[in-house]
């Protein structure tokens, strides 16, 4: 942040200076390319607020150039339901038509459980984070699962 | 089967899944997953208490020989198989 705030303040301390003296050219022609490499290397690096400010004073395709990292859609109750219910039904001792939001999965679904087990794995897989095993013993419906990882994941509604 | 056998087994038998996904090998993998699945499921209906803890050992001793592999596997990986490289995260 702080290199970012120097490359600024140098790049328009050395813009004024360039044109208010002209004399000498080959000082201007060795310190115009400069500023140019500076210019695209921060386009690269920028954060969306110095990129607002660039966008100003670069014009052209390059200020197309931005990065996303962890751009994922927030989760909410509904989609990790949807996932949930994804990953079961993908899971082959499950029988899809018998699926409820509400089913046990040894009662109503006819696992055992090691196949309880096998589906909390399946849940960390997609989900990407470790569930206990004091936690994963007591999640026995698809609704149950959702709750916990909402409330892991923070999301309330 | 008594309640506190169960959960031991039960992350018993979670441990070794977890292992075992990490083999670097398609081969070794889908084969430990599929063996270590079906033995316990194999000796589900076990009840006599000698022959629970038999088998507990096995399998302990299954996890560290299985531990091991991996670690050698990590350190000699080949290179992957045509069944594994379409998918780019091959899950077992």
């Amino acid at each position: 942040m702080a290199s970012r705030v120097l490359v600024r303040c140098v790049r328009s301390l050395a813009r004024p200076s360039a044109r208010l003296c002209p004399v000498n050219a080959t000082v201007r022609a060795a310190a115009a390319p400069l500023p140019l490499n500076r210019r695209s290397f921060s386009l690269l690096s920028c954060s969306q607020r110095t990129r607002q400010t660039d966008q100003t004073r670069v014009p052209g395709s390059l200020v197309q150039l931005c990065r996303q990292y962890g751009d994922l859609p927030p989760l909410t109750l509904e989609s990790i339901k949807d996932r949930v219910m994804y990953v079961l039904k993908l899971y082959d001792k499950v029988n899809p038509e018998n699926l409820q939001v509400t089913s046990h999965f040894i009662k109503d679904l006819g696992l055992d459980s090691l196949d309880q087990v096998e589906i909390i794995m399946a849940m960390e897989d997609e989900f990407g984070f470790e569930i206990p095993d004091s936690e994963a013993e007591k999640l026995m419906s698809p609704e149950e699962i959702v709750q916990y990882i909402a409330d892991k994941k923070d999301v309330y509604e | 089967m008594a309640t506190s056998s169960k959960s031991q087994v039960l992350s018993l038998y979670r441990m070794l899944m977890k292992e075992s996904k990490k083999f670097p090998s398609y081969n070794y993998r889908t084969y430990a997953l599929r063996r270590i699945r079906d033995a316990f499921r194999e000796n589900r209906t076990v009840s006599d208490p000698k022959a629970v803890e038999t088998l507990l050992n096995r399998a302990w001793d299954s996890l560290a020989v299985i531990q091991r592999q991996v670690s050698i596997g990590k350190l000699y990986t080949a290179q992957k198989t045509v069944v594994e490289d379409r998918g780019a995260k091959a899950t077992d």
